[in-house]
């Protein structure tokens, strides 16, 4: 996976490289920066009418590109208020791209696989020469339908059948995956896209809440979603039907919470770094730690320089650490941290201490004030394996603890000083729920932010020694918390 | 209520129904649909001539879900259970019909299993919540303390709905049989609305099938099986399944105890099974699941073999299988 991926990451914030037109392209860029929020929503369109930009709530809209996409469907839409997109396969980029610079186009979405990489990036430098109005976004990510899941889906002819057994607590959220896209291109807004994955023989019945939740994950995690639109939502929405308008009044109402700019420089706040040789958006231990709401970092193995991990209570290596790598380690379990070696078998500097037999597969060793675990098989189960990090935490280390959070997904957002400052909510249960956060930090003002009652209702607080608690009382699908 | 969340999710299930079948069933609607209650993901799939019909009766029968774990929930400090166990050490307490009906079914199975199963193991069950968090295992002392408090013969039942307790450190906790109590009540319902065909998924660990699908002679569910290599399937018809095993070890830690505790012995319950249970009613498998594990397979066939409309299936993780079969067959793959 890897580097294969990170090219298939679309960031705002990359720049044209080598281009002859740098200045034109940096004021394309920052004119495009101008205009985008905390997180944004790019609408997929077909063929039917489309709505306004106003009436719809969305700025931003994308439409499948073919040879025979008509020319005055473009210009007619960004007439509406749109800023354009146009969506193609990597060996139609350039075509598509022609068009969309006569249309106004505001930029083109590019599709490739992940084996396409070299080329896509060689591609776009080339084509962002050639069109330099255009922004060039790159998706390769295709992430999963945020949903809380049972054990059976229905699927073609009425079969039902169960799902992953390491699903608990039983939702699909692309956490793990946007951590990923965050380490591949660091300091840029990812966007991803997926499919409503529905029974093979029928389309899925979606609700305002399937979209809402879509855009509140997406939100939560700051990033950009390509959401796509049903068909039959589509149509409806253009045959000015009340029902679907009566629809996207909630969906719109959840993006236009979503795209609120927040307090500027805001950073995801970790306190477990998770080290691997390889990125995979889709490693299920990842995936694990983030639905147990373990705020984790993810970094490549080249990035286990002096301090580069100083901030972090819990490393967890997935990689072999070279000599240097393992020093440095040696070094943070010394100064108090833990470090787990996950199937990394090699001569390690604190091997010359005595070790104790956890159990069949893992030894520890004690190194200053922190210990170093060495696991000696990959992880058999990522949910076991989540509950352990969480345990090796403690309470003492436990950045946010949540009770009754089974279906929530909290994510933390640390200021410029590193300082907690934000949490983002999402309820993928989607029934109204009473949930109770606990947060390292002492705070005097909590203050809870929705959509369907803004901001902001305050909280009270309860310090207890190092921590702060407070009941959310209702969380509906999304909401904020601002911490001062 | 507290859940059993380790029971949770661990069962397979699949179930078929042929294209044929749907076609000569053409007026037979599938509806599904899903709803967090009781700390668990709760799944109702129903057949139905209507969609909005079949939809408001499985909605319904969430209701009836949600109703009944108001009622049983220790997590809700205004429950009736949680009044309950605050009152009943001074006084009497009236409880509503339900619960007091639950609480009789549970002393059944006390009785029936001397006391292996028992709904007044909470003191227990706290005690070594710690040690499963990862802190010491409790002393002796404690240990020795909180069994004191343990034992189901110092609830006294008046009918028609008055309960006290004899103990002053007496506490129930309905979690090993609550959702199979609750499914039962949502499959009412749904037969209040006329539904013939469905089937309620109480997180994995507790199913009832009404009917069959369309065409079908009953529900085809796949068995949990920690081994992944045994593969068993049973065919239910208006029948409930339910599974039941101790928490999985730790990766990175010292082995944990356990969250299911022996009440006879006051520690975590060692065993490398899993039970599966198939009985007549989702109360009766939810319970006879925790009694079926604490027993085990020795004394757990006795028990099976005497009680009429029952099956189970020990699996380990090493392959080893032990089955009780004194109601629906169990199945396994042709090449164990």
């Amino acid at each position: 996976m890897d580097h294969k991926f990170f090219s298939a990451l679309t960031t705002r914030l990359m720049l044209p490289k080598r281009t002859r037109h740098a200045k034109t392209a940096l004021f394309s860029a920052l004119l495009f920066l101008s205009t985008l929020g905390w997180a944004d929503v790019f609408i997929r369109w077909g063929q039917s009418p489309l709505p306004s930009a106003n009436s719809l709530g969305m700025s931003k809209v994308v439409f499948l590109w073919n040879s025979t996409t008509p020319l005055q469907m473009l210009t007619r839409a960004r007439k509406q208020g749109y800023s354009v997109y146009l969506e193609a396969p990597l060996q139609e980029a350039a075509a598509a791209s022609q068009v969309a610079t006569s249309a106004g186009c505001a930029g083109i979405i590019l599709r490739f696989s992940e084996d396409e990489r070299t080329k896509a990036q060689t591609l776009i430098d080339g084509l962002r020469t050639v069109h330099p109005r255009l922004t060039f976004l790159m998706l390769g990510f295709t992430g999963k339908r945020p949903q809380m899941k049972g054990s059976l889906i229905v699927k073609r002819h009425s079969i039902l059948e169960v799902s992953s057994p390491t699903m608990q607590p039983w939702i699909e959220t692309n956490i793990a995956a946007i951590k990923v896209a965050q380490r591949a291109q660091p300091g840029s807004v990812p966007l991803y896209t997926f499919a409503w994955a529905g029974p093979e023989d029928a389309p899925p019945t979606l609700t305002a809440s399937d979209y809402s939740l879509a855009i509140a994950e997406a939100s939560a995690l700051h990033a950009d979603l390509l959401l796509p639109l049903d068909d039959g939502l589509q149509k409806t929405l253009g045959q000015n039907d009340a029902a679907a308008w009566a629809l996207w009044s909630e969906v719109r109402s959840m993006a236009k919470f979503g795209s609120l700019e927040t307090e500027g420089g805001l950073q995801p706040a970790a306190n477990v770094a998770a080290v691997f040789d390889d990125l995979d958006p889709h490693d299920e231990a990842l995936n694990l730690l983030g639905r147990h709401n373990i705020p984790f970092q993810v970094f490549l193995d080249g990035d286990l320089k002096a301090n580069a991990l100083e901030d972090f209570d819990l490393v967890v290596v997935f990689a072999k650490p070279n000599q240097a790598a393992a020093e440095l380690l040696a070094g943070l379990a010394s100064r108090g941290k833990t470090v787990v070696l996950v199937d990394a078998h090699g001569t390690y500097p604190w091997q010359k201490h005595e070790s104790i037999q956890l159990n069949e597969h893992t030894l520890s060793y004690a190194e200053g004030g922190g210990k170093i675990l060495e696991l000696s098989e990959p992880v058999s189960d990522p949910e076991i394996f989540a509950q352990d990090i969480r345990r090796l935490l403690g309470k003492r280390d436990s950045l946010l603890t949540l009770w009754n959070g089974l279906t929530t997904v909290a994510v933390p957002y640390n200021d410029r000083n590193r300082a907690l400052r934000q949490i983002e909510l999402v309820n993928y249960a989607i029934d109204p729920i009473r949930v109770q956060l606990q947060v390292k930090g002492s705070f005097t003002s909590i203050r809870y932010e929705t959509p369907e009652h803004g901001c902001c209702q305050s909280l009270a607080p309860i310090k207890h020694d190092a921590f702060t608690e407070f009941v959310i009382p209702q969380l509906q699908i999304g909401g904020r918390i601002h911490l001062d | 209520m507290r859940f059993d969340r380790r029971k949770l999710a661990l069962m397979g299930i699949l179930i078929l129904s042929s294209v044929a079948g749907a076609q000569r069933s053409h007026r037979q609607i599938l509806v599904y649909k899903k709803k967090f209650i009781m700390g668990t993901v709760f799944e109702i799939a129903a057949y139905g001539r209507s969609s909005n019909q079949t939809a408001l009766a499985i909605d319904r029968a969430f209701q009836k879900i949600i109703d009944m774990d108001d009622l049983m929930s220790n997590y809700k400090p205004e429950s009736p259970l949680s009044r309950l166990n605050r009152t009943a050490h001074f006084h009497s307490e009236k409880v509503p019909p339900d619960l007091y009906r639950v609480i009789q079914e549970t002393i059944n199975f006390s009785r029936m299993s001397d006391g292996k199963f028992d709904i007044t193991v909470a003191p227990l069950v706290n005690l070594w919540k710690a040690a499963l968090s990862g802190d010491s295992i409790p002393s002796e002392s404690a240990q020795q303390q909180a069994q004191a408090c343990v034992g189901y013969d110092k609830i006294e039942l008046t009918p028609p709905h008055q309960i006290t307790f004899h103990s002053s450190c007496l506490e129930l906790d309905l979690g090993a049989i609550g959702k199979g109590y609750a499914v039962d009540r949502a499959a009412e319902v749904l037969r209040s609305f006329g539904i013939r065909n469905a089937f309620i998924n109480a997180g994995g660990s507790t199913i009832l099938a009404i009917g069959s699908p369309p065409g079908q002679t009953g529900w085809l569910v796949h068995l949990r099986d920690p081994s992944r290599k045994i593969d068993p399937t049973v065919t239910l018809t208006n029948q409930s399944l339910s599974t039941s095993e101790q928490s999985q070890p730790s990766i990175l830690g010292h082995d944990s105890p356990g969250h299911i505790i022996d009440p006879s012995t006051g520690k975590p319950l060692e065993t490398d099974f899993a039970v599966n249970v198939v009985a007549p009613t989702g109360t009766i498998s939810d319970g006879l699941s925790t009694t079926l594990l604490l027993l085990g397979p020795t004394a757990g066939k006795h028990f099976v073999n005497r009680t009429k409309g029952i099956s189970a299936a020990w699996i380990s993780s090493t392959t080893q299988v032990e089955t009780a079969i004194n109601g629906p067959q169990i199945l396994f793959s042709p090449d164990h």
